[in-house]
């Protein structure tokens, strides 16, 4: 390679190529480390906590799984002894049977409870935020106060629920006591209290919904009912989804109502899987079972959150 | 032959097919009005009946067919169970926890938020990723881990550096407050709000020599008011209504939060209703009042986002 000068020589016109020097102490560089640093002086405390409340813990309650820790004793590595005993636990897979059943029937309700709602809140009507509020009212206030206000409202010889179902010729039922009426009593206590979320989702979802495609439909001559089955419904599609998977998840978490209204009883008619969990932690100090029911749990909930990524749009995130 | 009353959509209605027409909007309206009304009665009805047991006179109480409205109103019904159950404790450590919530969540998931929005750095976008993956986890697989957690914390509550010894941040209102100190879901809508600001608001602040940190706390922070409000009455919601956690990290009544009081008032004092609702109300005022001041970032919040408390 010749040097520059003898470049110059042969061709006057030629200019040495620029070195860029890596000047540190330039103003440019210095910016970009500062924000560098600074970005991720911004980001550290969430992702410290991050780390230490969630990353940590989920591989925490992976290890726990296997092996019998609990508090009180000395901890031993158990391999999947855990998941085997479980599996072959009969109150397992009753609670397993009671988590579906609640999630089933109250899937089921909250959502077409929550459509028909909302469709008849989607049109101009006098007095329209006041019925949206009180529809919305129970999701502001706790699971706790709810549940023990209906244990109240259930009361077999007092209870206002009694009273109502009485006009329609039932009988009093001591609806938390009976353990064929004690979860059907949860479930509808726990409609009442949902309705109003999802009712607000699907609201959403319908306004979003283009009035023109109506109108056009209208000229047509489509009646009212074709316009719900070939327009409203095709369009809530994803609407319905997401008010789907999220209901469902929760309620396969359902915890509070339980614990608060009959402890899982009579028996165990009303157990669920994440009552059980509470009860084999803390009440049995067995943390390491816990743990493998737990992530027994997270399978199936991950499962269900697998199906709603292909419904959330990672593009969208852009990250 | 033209039907005489039903409008058949070709030519003009004649009087009595606009007559039909009109009274069978009408009637259609009545209906959608009387479902409804009749839906945000059956929604209502159990607040109602709460406040009226509440001042009820232990007659009304327990009687049968039940009455709605008391016979006599006893106000002092609320005074008399605060003397029961230590209310007042429960309402102050509720406060707190909520309080809390909503000071490092709006702290800590705007700056985080901030981070992620404004700035380019390698392992961003995995970092994000894992943030909208914590939204994932159901609270009972960390549930188990995040108290053994607590208990065992090197040097908290007489434990030694192993975690051994003490109980840790067990019943204390570190251990109740900790854990739902950052949310994904607040640096999720904090992140989206930063993205849409304009980037010649900082470059402006940079070139007059402004720090990174006051760049985000004096100009850009409040420029997020609304998110930042948003995120406040979530944070304050979760907290207040929290029972779980709470359940697990407190033992002593002194730490209980006001869900927790109420389910122990209960199991101890099966029949006193009229206190169990007074205390109730208690329990639910707070956030219905914050809902009736804010009803539009609730609404926004959970359309906006899909993501339900």
């Amino acid at each position: 390679m010749k040097g520059d000068e003898a470049m110059l020589k042969e061709n006057p016109a030629y200019s040495p190529p620029m070195v860029v020097q890596s000047n540190k102490k330039s103003k440019g560089f210095d910016l970009e480390r500062k924000k560098r640093r600074a970005a991720w002086l911004f980001i550290l405390p969430a992702m410290l906590h991050f780390m230490l409340f969630t990353s940590l813990p989920v591989f925490a309650a992976l290890g726990l799984s296997l092996t019998n820790f609990s508090i009180l004793r000395e901890v031993q590595w158990v391999g999947l002894d855990n998941y085997g005993r479980i599996l072959k636990d009969d109150v397992f897979w009753t609670v397993v049977g009671n988590t579906l059943q609640y999630a089933f029937w109250t899937v089921l309700l909250t959502v077409t409870l929550a459509l028909g709602v909302a469709i008849l809140l989607d049109q101009k009507l006098r007095a329209r935020t006041w019925y949206r509020t009180a529809f919305y009212l129970p999701h502001v206030t706790s699971t706790a106060a709810i549940s023990v206000l209906w244990i109240w409202l259930y009361s077999p010889q007092f209870g206002l629920f009694n009273a109502v179902v009485g006009w329609f010729g039932v009988p009093k039922q001591n609806w938390l006591a009976n353990p064929g009426l004690a979860m059907y009593a949860i479930i509808i206590m726990s409609v009442w209290m949902s309705v109003g979320t999802y009712m607000v989702l699907y609201l959403a979802g319908l306004q979003n919904i283009p009035p023109e495609l109506y109108d056009a439909a209208k000229v047509d001559g489509a009646a009212r009912w074709a316009l719900f089955r070939y327009i409203t419904v095709p369009l809530l599609k994803p609407t319905t989804f997401l008010v789907l998977v999220t209901c469902l998840i929760k309620a396969f978490q359902v915890f509070d109502q339980i614990y608060i209204m009959t402890g899982g009883g009579p028996g165990y008619a009303t157990s669920t899987v994440a009552h059980q969990i509470y009860k084999q932690a803390f009440e049995n100090l067995n943390l390491g079972y816990a743990s493998a029911m737990a992530f027994l749990l997270c399978l199936l909930i991950f499962g269900i959150t697998m199906i709603n990524n292909r419904l959330f749009n990672w593009d969208n995130v852009n990250a | 032959m033209r039907n005489t009353f039903i409008y058949d959509g070709y030519g003009e209605p004649t009087r009595a097919q606009r007559v039909t027409q009109r009274s069978l909007k009408l009637t259609r309206r009545l209906l959608i009005h009387l479902l409804l009304i009749g839906g945000s009665l059956v929604m209502l009805a159990p607040f109602l009946w709460m406040i009226t047991t509440a001042l009820k006179p232990d007659k009304d109480i327990y009687t049968w067919p039940p009455r709605i409205l008391p016979s006599e109103y006893h106000f002092e019904n609320f005074g008399l169970a605060m003397e029961q159950a230590p209310f007042a404790q429960y309402f102050l450590n509720s406060l707190i926890l909520a309080s809390f919530h909503v000071i490092f969540n709006v702290a800590l998931c705007s700056m985080a938020g901030y981070g992620f929005a404004r700035y380019q750095f390698r392992g961003r976008r995995p970092l994000f990723l894992l943030v909208l993956a914590k939204m994932m986890v159901p609270a009972q697989v960390t549930l188990i881990p995040v108290f053994v957690l607590m208990r065992m914390f090197p040097l908290a509550g007489d434990n030694d550096i192993l975690g051994q010894g003490g109980t840790g941040f067990v019943n204390t209102y570190a251990g109740l407050v900790l854990p739902g100190a950052v949310t994904a879901f607040g640096i999720f809508l904090f992140r989206q709000f930063f993205l849409n600001l304009p980037v010649e608001l900082e470059d402006a602040a940079r070139i007059d020599g402004c720090s990174e940190f006051r760049i985000y706390w004096n100009i850009m922070l409040p420029l997020c008011k609304p998110a930042a409000v948003t995120l406040g009455i979530f944070s304050f919601e979760a907290g207040w209504n929290s029972f779980l956690w709470p359940l697990v990290i407190t033992q002593s009544n002194e730490m209980r939060t006001i869900q927790l009081g109420l389910t122990v008032f209960r199991g101890e004092n099966q029949t006193q209703w009229a206190f169990l609702m007074a205390g109730t109300t208690l329990a639910i005022i707070p956030m219905i009042i914050i809902f009736i001041v804010g009803q539009r970032y609730f609404i926004k919040g959970i359309s906006t986002s899909g993501i339900t408390g």
